[in-house]
């Protein structure tokens, strides 16, 4: 496979990720790709602009990669913790509306801002691997990281009180569950993730402008976790994996491809209201597979 | 005093089309209580069937490339039927992204992503069938009306007061429809409550498609004259409507009509008063009036108090 898709992809499952944190609980939020822009932007603005992180020739270090990282993640977290504290006061689809303006109001002011580079963007962001294959190996590794948190997540309390807010807010409240603290963390936790994916994509990619963070984006990042499954981390991994090779694997039907791209995100929901992915999928599937490994093995 | 004057004209001309694009999202989401995002794919569907009607060929991509009606009809002909043929495309959307997700009784969030897909195959149809290209109606289609006219020195274009003039009417005809008609009352019971309308002999399923297909007639309307008024920039041109269309929604109130209208016109004019130095930001302005109307008034201008879901 194309390894340039394949890099791609593993981008969109790491976005994917973002958008279900707080739609594990029950909140709606596109902010998405605005913090993956500002991700980015902080990338391009520290390995463009400061010299020192440069290392001495050769290729960009992949530690200044990191402390780039760690600066998105500063200012997206900081950022996420002072909008998420607002905005989280809104439900449902005002929530979404909302989140929808900020990204916008993001992508304008970065198109007028003239250290953003405008309409034009930056250029000639440095590249720390030499090749996309070490793009996807170091990418796969953040991925995996990621995976890895959100299962332990998942499993300590206050993954479970996402849930349980998803379910009932007002029961989740009344058992005793800070409802407010946990959106918030979802929301920045999710602010986190697109932050320093955006990194990684505008080293990646060698340029940024204020397009990266669109409408258009909040939706296709949305739909990866609609496709794959808002109940388990496992979902919005496979919905953007599938959802982001889809256009290119549809390359042969040619004008076609979009088309079908859009009966896909039509059909999915309705063949599928829960998502591909569900926790009652994942564990029949793994009996299946177990009761087959039974039949296969010898009996003693 | 006259520049003043011509900007609030530009401005309430703009504003009169974001009130009937919104109009369109406030009539599905009263009584469905989502948001239909194929709205601004068929906004875009209805300027190029105007196009089309009255006699415009088709450029040189896409597979209808050369295409031309064989008679061009006169613009206030080929408008509405823009609009009724945008009607039947918004019940088609209906049919097959908004009644399979009710009939599962699934969550109602779903309805974003479907009505999104449902955008997607538009928008791409469109640039299959005409190419990515624009279009320009061509101004000579409003037969003997002068390019402008002048109000106390200030110069409107005619394509701007007919924007503002079908706008003023489509409004009116339907609130009064909303108001003072039995099936006006029937929307109203059904984006109060649906299951209770149901039992009181109204049929809910009939009153959501009448709500698709208004909307779908006030889409392609808008489509028709913005398509006039500046070019059809290629098949995407509605999304830019689209997204602004949701702040004039909020802004207003989602689920008001008056609301609707006053705030398209409130963001059409904040628009126009963005003085040319700070043009960049003029697309801010919506967004910018939205998020502080989430914020402090979450209901809009005219809307409800929210209901605390229990």
């Amino acid at each position: 496979m194309d390894t340039t898709l394949l890099q791609q992809m593993l981008l969109g499952a790491l976005l994917g990720i973002s958008v279900y944190l707080p739609l594990r609980c029950g909140q709606l939020s596109l902010a998405t790709p605005g913090f993956y822009a500002i991700g980015g932007t902080v990338a391009a603005l520290l390995s463009t602009r400061i010299t020192a992180l440069g290392g001495d020739g050769a290729s960009y270090p992949i530690s200044s990669v990191l402390l780039e990282m760690a600066v998105a993640a500063l200012v997206t977290g900081i950022l996420a913790l002072g909008i998420g504290k607002v905005v989280l006061r809104l439900r449902g689809i005002y929530l979404a509306i909302s989140t929808i303006a900020l990204v916008e109001i993001l992508r304008v002011v970065s198109l007028n801002l003239s250290f953003t580079g405008g309409a034009i963007g930056i250029f000639g962001i440095p590249q720390p691997f030499a090749t996309p294959e070490a793009y996807v190996v170091f990418t796969s590794l953040l991925l995996a990281v990621v995976c890895w948190l959100c299962d332990r997540l998942e499993r300590t309390r206050p993954g479970l009180a996402m849930a349980a807010i998803r379910e009932d807010e007002l029961a989740a409240a009344s058992q005793g569950i800070n409802t407010a603290n946990t959106k918030l963390l979802a929301f920045v936790l999710s602010a986190l993730v697109a932050g320093v994916t955006g990194v990684i994509a505008a080293h990646f990619l060698n340029s940024w402008n204020a397009r990266m963070g669109n409408f258009d984006a909040s939706i296709t990042t949305l739909a990866f976790v609609v496709f794959g499954g808002t109940r388990t981390w496992l979902g919005p991994v496979v919905g953007g994996l599938v959802l982001t090779a889809l256009p290119e694997l549809l390359r042969p039907v040619g004008d076609l491809r979009l088309i079908v791209y859009g009966l896909v995100i039509l059909l999915g929901p309705v063949l599928f209201p829960q998502g591909v992915i569900t926790p009652e999928r994942l564990s029949r599937w793994s009996r299946m597979l177990r009761q087959r490994l039974r039949l296969e093995a010898p009996t003693p | 005093m006259d520049d003043l004057l011509q900007i609030l004209l530009n401005g309430l001309s703009v504003g009169a089309v974001y009130a009937l694009f919104a109009l369109g999202y406030t009539l599905v989401f009263s009584v469905l209580g989502v948001i239909n995002f194929a709205h601004g794919a068929i906004f875009t569907l209805g300027a190029y069937f105007t196009y089309l009607l009255i006699g415009g060929g088709v450029g040189s991509n896409g597979l209808l490339a050369g295409f031309q009606l064989p008679v061009g009809l006169p613009f206030w002909l080929a408008l509405p039927i823009a609009g009724l043929l945008s009607a039947a495309v918004a019940l088609g959307v209906e049919r097959v992204a908004f009644r399979p997700l009710r009939k599962r009784n699934a969550d109602p969030l779903l309805a974003l992503i479907t009505s999104l897909g449902a955008g997607v195959i538009l928008v791409n149809l469109i640039q299959l069938l005409m190419g990515a290209e624009s279009h320009s109606i061509p101004t000579g289609s409003l037969g003997s009306l002068p390019p402008a006219l002048s109000f106390g020195g200030a110069h409107i274009r005619t394509v701007q007061v007919l924007l503002l003039a079908v706008s003023t009417v489509l409004v009116g005809l339907l609130t009064a429809w909303i108001d003072g008609t039995r099936s006006g009352k029937g929307l109203q019971a059904v984006s109060e409550d649906p299951v209770t309308a149901q039992l009181l002999g109204i049929n809910s399923g009939q009153m959501i498609q009448i709500a698709f297909g208004l909307s779908g007639f006030l889409a392609g309307i808008a489509g028709g004259l913005v398509g006039l008024s500046v070019s059809i920039a290629g098949p995407y041109f509605g999304i830019g409507y689209g997204i602004k269309g949701l702040g004039v929604l909020v802004l207003g109130g989602l689920g008001s009509v008056p609301g609707a209208v006053l705030g398209g016109l409130i963001i059409g004019l904040a628009e126009a008063l963005v003085p040319s130095d700070l043009s960049g930001y003029k697309d801010a302005v919506a967004f910018g009036f939205l998020f502080l109307m989430l914020l402090v008034r979450p209901q809009g201008l005219l809307g409800k108090p929210l209901p605390n879901k229990v």
